[in-house]
C-alpha cells in the first residue's frame, strides 16, 4: 500500500464506493444485454427506454452525491480567532426561534460551528447542515449534495424494483424459450436487486421521513430534538419544497478569490459629533475630577498637564475593582450615548494583539472583548485623532491613554477606565449570547450564557496539541499514579493551563519559607526546598497522608499554628464536592513540601477523575469553583481566618482545574478578585467563583487592615482593598 | 504633514490594516443567511451607523432572495433532473446569480463609502458565510512608526 507523501492514500475507503459502483453498473449493463432485447421484443420496447431513463437519473444523482461538495466550510483565517482562544468557552449559545442552540467551537477550523454544522472526522472538514459521511459514495452529504444523495435513494430503489421486476416478468412469462444463459444472467440479476433492495429501501424511507420532519441523519442519531422541539422545521410541506426546489446553495471552497481593487487611502473621513453629545460623565470620580480639573483650566494649563500626563496611567488591574462596582453608573453613562464613547478610541481588538501573555494582562485583560476602550473623550472629531493635533481635545489629552497609539501599550488607564463601561454595555448583548464580532471569551460572557459546561477551547486546543499539562493529567486515570500527573512542570508554563502549576510552585516555596517554624509540625525530612522538577507531584501525594495527620494535631492545638494548614482547605474544598469531604483532610497537604509523604492519595482521588474526562470536568471545574465553594465554604472560612496572615503574603496561582494541588486560600481570592474584574491571563478557570468566594473572602480580613495582598502569576502582587 | 512630504506612492501605502470587526450571522431565524445588524463599537468613530446598518440589511435582502423558494427555483431545478444536471455546465444557478450581485454591491459599497473611512468590507462567502469581515484602516505616519497607529493629521 503505497504511502503518498501528502495524504496518505487508503484504498480501504474506496472500497464501499466502488463496490456500489461496480454492483450498479454491473447488475445493470447485465440486465440491458440480457433481459432487455427479450422484453423489448416480446412485451415491449417502452421498457429498456424507461429502464434507461432510470438508470441515468441513478448515475447522475450518484455522481453529483459523490463529486459534489457537500459545503465544506474553509477553515478561519487566524484574524477571526484574534481572542485569546484559552479563554473562550467552547460553547456559545444562539436563539432559534425561541429555542437555545449550542454552537461548538470547531478546533480544527477555528470557529463556533453554525447549528446544524458538524466536523467530519473522515473528511476533517467543517460541513454545513452535515447529515453525514456516507461510505458509498465516500462523501460527506451535507447541504449542497443532500438534495442529490435523497434523489439517489429514490431513485435507486425505483431502479431496483425495476429490474427486479422486469425480471421476473421475463422470468415468469418465459418470454423467451428458457435458455441457459439468458435465464441464469436474468435469476442472477435479479437476486442482487433482491438484495439490495431491502437496505435501500429501508434507508430511502428513513431519508423521506427526515425531510418530512426536517431533520439532518445527524440530529436524528444523536436525539438532539428526542422529545423536543425542532426548530429547524418549517413544516412538512416547506421542508419537502426546502430539500427539492430550492436552489443549490453555492459551494464556499475552490472559488476564485475576488481581486481587491478599492484602494484604502488616508486620509479617512470620520462620522462627526455634536456637541451636545460630548458631555459625558464617564468613569469613575477619580477620573472625572481629573478630567474636571483640566476641563476647568484654561488652555495653557491643558498643554501642562497633557505633557504632564504624558506617561500612562497606572496598571489598572487592582484598580478594576472599584469599576466593576460603578458599572450601572457606566451603563446609565453609556446610555447617554453610547457612541460617544467610543469616538475616538481606537478599536479593542488591537488589545488583543498582543495575545496577552501572563504577565502583560493588563491591557487585554482590562478588555475582555471589550468593544473598545470607549473614553470619556468628548471631542468631534472630523478628522482622525492626532498627537499634533492638540487643539482639538484639550481636556482629553490630559489622559494621555485616550491617545489612540497610546493603546498599544499595555498598560492604559483607557482600557482600564473604560474596561466596565464596555463590558457593562456589552453585557447585555453578550447574555443573548449572539456572537458579535468578538468572540466572547471573558468572564462576563461566560457567566451570562450560562451553560454548564462552559468549558474553554483551550483546553480543546490543547488536548489536540497534547502537549499541555492538562492532555498528560488526562492519561493518569488510575489514582496512586500521581506521578504521572507530572502536568506542566515547566518553569515557564504556557497559556492558561500550567500556569497554575508556576504559581502552585511559588505557592509552595513561599510557603516553605514561611513555615519554617512549623517544621516541627510537618515532617522535617521534608524539609528540602521544591524543585520545579516533575516529581513534585508525587512528593505532595506523599505528604498528604502525613499532613493529614500532622493537622490533626494541629486541630487539637490553638488555631494559630494550624493555619498555614488550612490554607489548603480552601482548594481541595474547591475541587469537586467529592473533594470536598476530604477537605479536612486534603487541605492540609497543601503544596507543603516538608509534609510527611502519604501512601493514599485521598487528595488526588477526587481530583483525577477530573482528569479523566475532559469535557465536562473542565466545565465542572470551572463552575467547581463556584458550587463546591459553598458547602467547602465554611472550611473556607475558618481555614481564611487560619490562614490569613499567612497566605495573604502567599504567592497563590489562581486556582484551576490543579485546584487540588493548590491548596492555598490566597489564590482562591485572587482568583475571585480575578473574576470579578476581567479576564486574568487567559487563565480558563475563572468563572462563578466570585460570588460563592467572595463568602470566605472578608473572613479572611486580615490584620493588615483591610487590604489583601495577592499575588498572581508572574509574581506580580496586588492590594485589593477589602 | 507626512503626507505631503513624502511621494504619492509612500501616500499610497501609509494606510495600514489596524485590524478586523466581524459581523456575525443573526441565526434567530433559522439557518437562513441573515446577518446582525447590531452596531459594532469598534466601528463608532469610524462610520456612521446608519450607513452600516444600511448596508448590513441590504445584504440580508440579498440573501433572502438568493434562498427564495419559488417558482423561478422549481423550475431551475426540475431542468436539472431533466438534463442529468449537465445544465449546471452551462449556466448558472439563482444562487450563483444573486451572490454575483451581491459581490458587485459590497465593492460599490466599499468604493463609495467604506474606503473613503478606513473601512474595507468583505464578502462574507469567502469566509463560508459566517461573518462579515470588516477591515479597520488607521493612518499611518509614513515616517515609520508602527504600523498599529498613531493617527496624526490627515491635511
Amino acid at each position: 500500500m503505497p504511502a503518498a507523501s501528502g495524504k496518505r492514500f487508503k484504498p480501504s475507503k474506496y472500497v464501499p464506493v466502488s463496490a456500489a459502483a461496480i454492483f450498479l453498473v454491473g447488475a445493470t449493463t447485465l440486465f440491458f444485454a440480457f433481459t432487455c432485447p427479450g422484453l423489448s421484443l416480446y412485451v415491449s420496447p417502452v421498457i429498456p427506454a424507461y429502464n434507461a431513463v432510470v438508470f441515468l437519473f441513478v448515475l447522475a444523482n450518484f455522481s453529483m452525491a459523490t463529486f459534489m461538495d457537500p459545503g465544506i466550510f474553509p477553515r478561519a483565517e487566524e484574524d477571526e480567532d484574534k481572542e485569546d482562544d484559552f479563554r473562550a468557552p467552547l460553547y456559545k449559545t444562539v436563539e432559534i426561534k425561541g429555542i437555545q442552540v449550542r454552537m461548538k467551537w470547531c478546533a480544527t477550523c477555528r470557529f463556533y460551528r453554525p447549528p446544524r454544522c458538524s466536523h467530519c472526522s473522515v473528511c476533517d472538514n467543517c460541513v454545513e447542515e452535515f447529515d453525514h459521511h456516507c461510505p458509498w459514495v465516500n462523501n460527506c452529504i451535507g447541504r449542497r449534495n443532500y438534495r442529490y444523495f435523497f434523489l439517489f435513494l429514490l431513485s435507486l430503489t425505483t431502479h431496483i424494483m425495476g429490474v427486479f421486476g422486469f425480471g421476473l416478468l421475463y422470468v415468469l412469462y418465459q418470454v423467451e424459450e428458457l435458455s441457459g444463459v439468458r435465464m441464469a444472467v436474468t435469476m442472477v440479476v435479479m437476486c442482487v436487486a433482491g438484495l439490495f433492495f431491502i437496505p435501500v429501501a429501508g434507508l430511502t424511507g428513513f431519508h423521506v421521513v427526515l425531510v418530512a420532519r426536517g431533520r439532518t441523519t445527524n440530529e436524528q442519531v444523536t436525539g438532539k430534538f428526542r422529545g423536543g422541539v425542532n426548530p429547524f422545521t418549517n413544516g412538512c410541506c416547506k421542508n419537502v419544497s426546502r430539500v427539492l426546489c430550492s436552489s443549490p446553495a453555492p459551494r464556499y471552497l475552490g472559488r476564485p478569490k475576488a481581486e481587491q481593487t478599492v484602494l484604502v487611502r488616508p486620509p479617512f473621513l470620520r462620522p462627526e459629533v455634536s456637541d451636545g453629545q460630548i458631555t459625558v460623565k464617564i468613569m469613575d470620580n477619580g477620573i472625572q475630577t481629573e478630567l474636571k480639573r483640566t476641563k476647568s483650566k484654561g488652555s495653557l494649563e491643558v498643554t501642562e498637564s497633557q505633557s504632564a500626563d504624558a506617561e500612562p496611567p497606572p496598571p489598572p488591574k487592582p484598580d478594576l475593582s472599584r469599576y466593576t462596582g460603578l458599572r450601572t453608573h457606566l451603563t446609565l453613562a453609556t446610555t447617554e450615548d453610547s457612541s460617544l464613547l467610543g469616538k475616538d478610541s481606537p478599536p479593542t481588538p488591537t488589545m488583543y494583539k498582543y495575545r496577552p501573555g501572563y504577565s502583560s494582562s493588563s491591557s487585554s485583560a482590562a478588555l475582555p472583548h471589550s468593544t473598545s476602550a470607549k473614553l470619556s473623550r468628548v471631542n468631534s472629531l472630523k478628522e482622525p485623532n492626532s498627537i499634533c493635533d492638540s487643539g482639538h481635545k484639550p481636556s482629553y489629552r490630559s489622559e494621555p491613554s485616550l491617545e489612540p497609539e497610546s493603546f498599544r501599550s499595555p498598560t492604559f488607564g483607557k482600557s482600564f477606565h473604560f474596561d466596565p463601561l464596555s463590558s457593562g454595555s456589552r453585557s447585555s448583548s453578550l447574555k443573548s449570547a449572539q456572537g458579535t464580532g468578538f468572540e466572547t471569551g471573558h468572564l462576563q460572557s461566560i457567566r451570562s450564557e450560562g451553560t454548564t459546561s462552559t468549558s474553554y477551547k483551550s483546553l480543546v486546543n490543547q488536548t489536540r496539541n497534547g502537549s499541555l499539562s492538562y492532555d498528560s493529567l488526562l492519561t493518569p486515570s488510575d489514582s496512586p499514579d500521581f506521578e504521572s500527573v507530572q502536568a506542566g512542570p515547566e518553569p515557564e508554563p504556557p497559556v492558561g493551563y500550567t500556569s497554575p502549576f508556576l504559581s502552585a510552585r511559588i505557592a509552595q516555596q513561599r510557603e516553605t519559607d514561611l513555615h519554617g517554624r512549623f517544621a516541627s509540625a510537618a515532617s522535617p525530612k521534608h524539609a528540602a526546598p521544591r524543585d520545579p522538577s516533575p516529581v513534585r507531584y508525587d512528593n505532595l501525594s506523599r505528604h498528604i497522608v502525613a499532613s493529614i495527620q500532622e493537622r490533626e494535631k494541629l486541630l487539637q492545638q490553638p488555631p494559630a499554628p494550624g493555619r498555614e494548614e488550612d490554607a489548603g482547605l480552601a482548594d481541595s474544598g474547591i475541587q469537586s464536592t467529592p473533594g470536598s469531604s476530604n477537605a479536612p483532610r486534603t487541605s492540609s497537604s497543601s503544596d507543603d513540601s516538608k509534609r510527611s509523604p502519604l501512601g493514599k492519595n485521598p487528595l488526588t482521588r477526587p481530583a483525577l477523575p477530573r482528569f479523566g474526562k475532559p469535557e465536562p470536568p473542565p466545565a465542572l471545574r470551572v463552575r467547581s469553583l463556584g458550587s463546591p465553594d459553598q458547602p467547602a465554604a465554611p472550611h473556607l472560612g475558618k481555614s481564611v481566618s487560619y490562614s490569613s496572615q499567612k497566605t495573604a503574603s502567599q504567592a497563590g496561582g489562581p486556582e484551576t482545574e490543579e485546584v487540588a494541588l493548590q491548596p492555598l486560600l490566597a489564590p482562591k481570592d485572587e482568583v475571585q478578585m480575578r473574576t470579578a474584574y476581567s479576564k486574568s491571563n487567559g487563565q480558563p478557570k475563572i468563572l462563578g467563583s466570585a460570588p460563592p468566594g467572595s463568602g470566605p473572602v472578608p473572613l479572611s480580613s486580615p490584620t493588615r487592615g483591610g487590604v489583601k495582598k495577592v499575588s498572581g502569576v508572574g509574581g506580580t502582587t496586588y492590594e485589593i482593598s477589602v | 504633514l507626512c503626507p505631503q512630504v513624502h511621494s504619492l506612492q509612500e501616500l499610497r501605502r501609509s494606510a495600514s490594516l489596524a485590524t478586523k470587526v466581524f459581523v456575525q450571522r443573526d441565526y434567530s431565524d433559522g439557518t437562513t443567511c441573515q446577518f446582525q445588524t447590531k452596531f459594532p463599537p469598534e466601528l463608532e468613530s469610524r462610520i456612521e451607523r446608519q450607513l452600516f446598518e444600511e448596508t448590513v440589511k441590504t445584504l440580508n435582502g440579498f440573501y433572502a432572495e438568493a434562498e427564495k423558494i419559488g417558482g423561478s427555483s422549481y423550475l431551475e431545478g426540475c431542468l436539472a433532473c431533466a438534463t442529468a444536471y449537465f445544465i449546471f455546465l452551462c449556466m448558472e444557478t439563482h444562487y450563483e446569480k444573486v451572490l454575483k450581485k451581491i459581490s458587485k454591491y459590497i465593492q460599490d459599497q466599499n468604493e463609495k463609502i467604506y474606503a473613503p473611512r478606513g473601512l474595507l468590507l468583505t464578502d462574507p462567502l469567502e469566509r463560508g458565510m459566517r461573518v462579515i469581515e470588516i477591515s479597520i484602516y488607521e493612518d499611518r505616519c509614513s515616517s515609520g512608526s508602527s504600523s498599529s497607529g498613531s493617527s496624526l493629521a490627515g491635511s
